[in-house]
């Protein structure tokens, strides 16, 4: 009875969780799409014209990713050779969720 | 009724349209987006990738602050730039030409040439704009230059590919157009404002350049297919409104369509585009009514540009265009301004360059026009007349540029003809040779 009560509780929780989930993984998407793909495509993977122009990084390299979140939060806040800093157009929630939003890229 | 335009007139503002100054390194963009001008310039004004995606992007790329509030219910939205998108350029030049042009000194020093004033930036999230206002020295005023504002979608997709698609408003049939092998942002890039220049030119190379105005829209697919089509109607800015048309030689009778189709691929070091291009317009001169000339352009173009990681990824770029326009000219003919109603205008333009990093460029290029003869149209007279009414020119122009910073450009650049307005010695029956107009012609071009 009461693992079953738990378990309910667990997925009462994760019901309440999950809609802001999903909205910050939109929001993260929203954000990676008008101010990332531009010159890293909509994969990460900076193949396109734009990209290569610029010679934008492979997000889903392990070069990217093995870069700890703070050093990829700091990249996207102060930018890097070509890349622009975007700190001043950027809240530090949104710079984390591009972070998280970048490491999923890998994943895909 | 007769109407023309003054020899002199026609051979100064073909010069102007066949090699027009072109300002498009605009430091607005640069302020917006915290990027440098090499990011979207080989060297202004061409366009390397990047910067054709900030423009197909309706210009709106930013990562400076912005005061900003989200649509909500039924309250729209804001998306305003803090910092105004304000730029201007500044030019000064010298042009010499082989011989003098009768009663007037050689050597000219123009400071400034010309002066533009640009706004030129992100209007909102989706929304954004070239516009360019322009002091020309000669006419001792500011006019209205190159316009494009757009808004733009970047996040459809068709087919499951990516689509950017979007809205233009321009004065100027290919100032929309994303490469620069097009007449508005075509080579050469700059050029003299007193040296004599060829009197024929095709409509679509300039001929209605902010003497219209169209709506239009655009796509690229899947970063590779790239559409654009416009409507213009005329609009002669100056003159009395609404158009009764007495001031001017085009007065587009409905709409002029303008279309544009291309293809583009890349590798690591490679871009490649091949497109067409063209548009159609009926038009009566002088008038708003009446009988009509009809002009349809044709037009195929290519740009390659190849970057050389051995050599610190120096880029040699490519271009051609070629030009065909085929004219009915009905009303001119019954007006006794031409000879014959059907004519045909060939136009060839190419060009090599090799870009030193961005701080040096060098270009070589060839031109010709040639079709129809035609006394009346294509008159005599000293310095832009025409030998035996033949619009035929033909010649080569040398360029080098440097950029000591990349808002501070100086270009030499010289101009020689083996063939103008249809001979190569006396063409202009006064004892004038083609090479007499071959020119040097110095450039100081300062951006903020």
């Amino acid at each position: 009875m009461k693992r079953i009560v738990l378990g309910l509780a667990m997925l009462a929780l994760g019901a309440a969780a999950f809609p802001s989930c999903l909205a910050a993984q939109s929001d993260a998407a929203g954000l990676f799409k008008s101010k990332c793909v531009l010159c890293h495509a909509e994969d990460g993977s900076g193949n396109s014209p734009s990209g290569k122009a610029l010679k934008a990084k492979d997000l889903r390299s392990p070069e990217t990713q093995t870069k700890s979140d703070a050093e990829l939060a700091e990249v996207i806040s102060k930018g890097r050779n070509k890349m622009p800093a975007f700190a001043q157009k950027l809240k530090p929630d949104q710079i984390q969720q591009l972070v998280a939003y970048v490491r999923q890229l890998a994943k895909k | 009724m007769k109407f023309q335009i003054s020899a002199v007139s026609l051979s100064l503002l073909a010069s102007a349209l066949l090699f027009p100054n072109k300002s498009a390194a605009v430091p607005s963009y640069s302020r917006q987006t915290g990027l440098a001008c090499s990011s979207c310039h080989y060297a202004p004004p061409e366009l390397n990738a990047f910067g054709r995606k900030f423009k197909l992007e309706g210009y709106t790329f930013a990562t400076k602050p912005e005061v900003s509030e989200d649509k909500e219910d039924r309250n729209s939205g804001l998306h305003l730039l803090e910092a105004f998108p304000l730029s201007f350029v500044f030019d000064t030049s010298f042009t010499s030409t082989k011989a003098p042009q009768s009663s007037t000194q050689n050597g000219n020093f123009e400071f400034p040439q010309a002066v533009s004033l640009f706004l030129a930036g992100a209007w909102g999230s989706h929304v954004g704009s070239f516009v360019q206002v322009t002091y020309d020295a000669q006419a001792d005023h500011f006019s209205w230059d190159n316009t494009d504002i757009r808004a733009a979608g970047t996040n459809g997709k068709l087919f499951g590919k990516p689509l950017i698609y979007g809205l233009t408003f321009n004065n100027n049939p290919t100032v929309e157009d994303l490469w620069n092998s097009t007449p508005a942002w075509g080579f050469p890039f700059v050029s003299s404002n007193v040296a004599p220049g060829p009197s024929a030119g095709a409509v679509i190379n300039g001929g209605l350049a902010q003497d219209v105005a169209g709506v239009g829209g655009y796509a690229m697919w899947n970063d590779h297919l790239y559409f654009a089509g416009t409507i213009y109607r005329s609009e002669h800015l100056g003159a009395t409104q609404p158009n009764d048309g007495t001031c001017c030689g085009f007065n587009i009778r409905g709409m002029a369509p303008y279309w544009r189709l291309a293809y583009q691929t890349s590798s690591e070091s490679n871009n490649f585009e091949i497109g067409t291009y063209g548009m159609h317009m009926k038009s009566t001169p002088g008038a708003i009514t009446g009988l009509e000339d009809g002009y349809t352009d044709w037009a195929a173009d290519f740009q390659f540009d190849h970057t050389i990681p051995q050599w610190k990824n120096d880029v040699l770029s490519i271009r051609g265009t070629y030009i065909r326009e085929n004219s009915s000219l009905v009303a001119s003919f019954t007006n006794g301004a031409a000879d014959l109603v059907g004519h045909h205008l060939n136009t060839v333009q190419g060009e090599a360059e090799y870009h030193f990093g961005n701080r040096v460029s060098t270009t070589a290029g060839l031109f010709s026009v040639t079709g129809t003869a035609d006394p009346t149209l294509y008159p005599t007279g000293p310095v832009t007349g025409n030998l035996n009414g033949s619009p035929a020119s033909r010649g080569y122009i040398l360029s080098v540029a440097w950029w000591p910073q990349q808002n501070i450009g100086l270009t030499a650049q010289y101009t020689g003809y083996t063939r103008f307005n249809g001979g190569s010695t006396s063409y202009d029956a006064a004892g004038r040779n083609a090479d007499g107009n071959n020119s040097i012609y110095l450039m100081a071009r300062f951006v903020f």
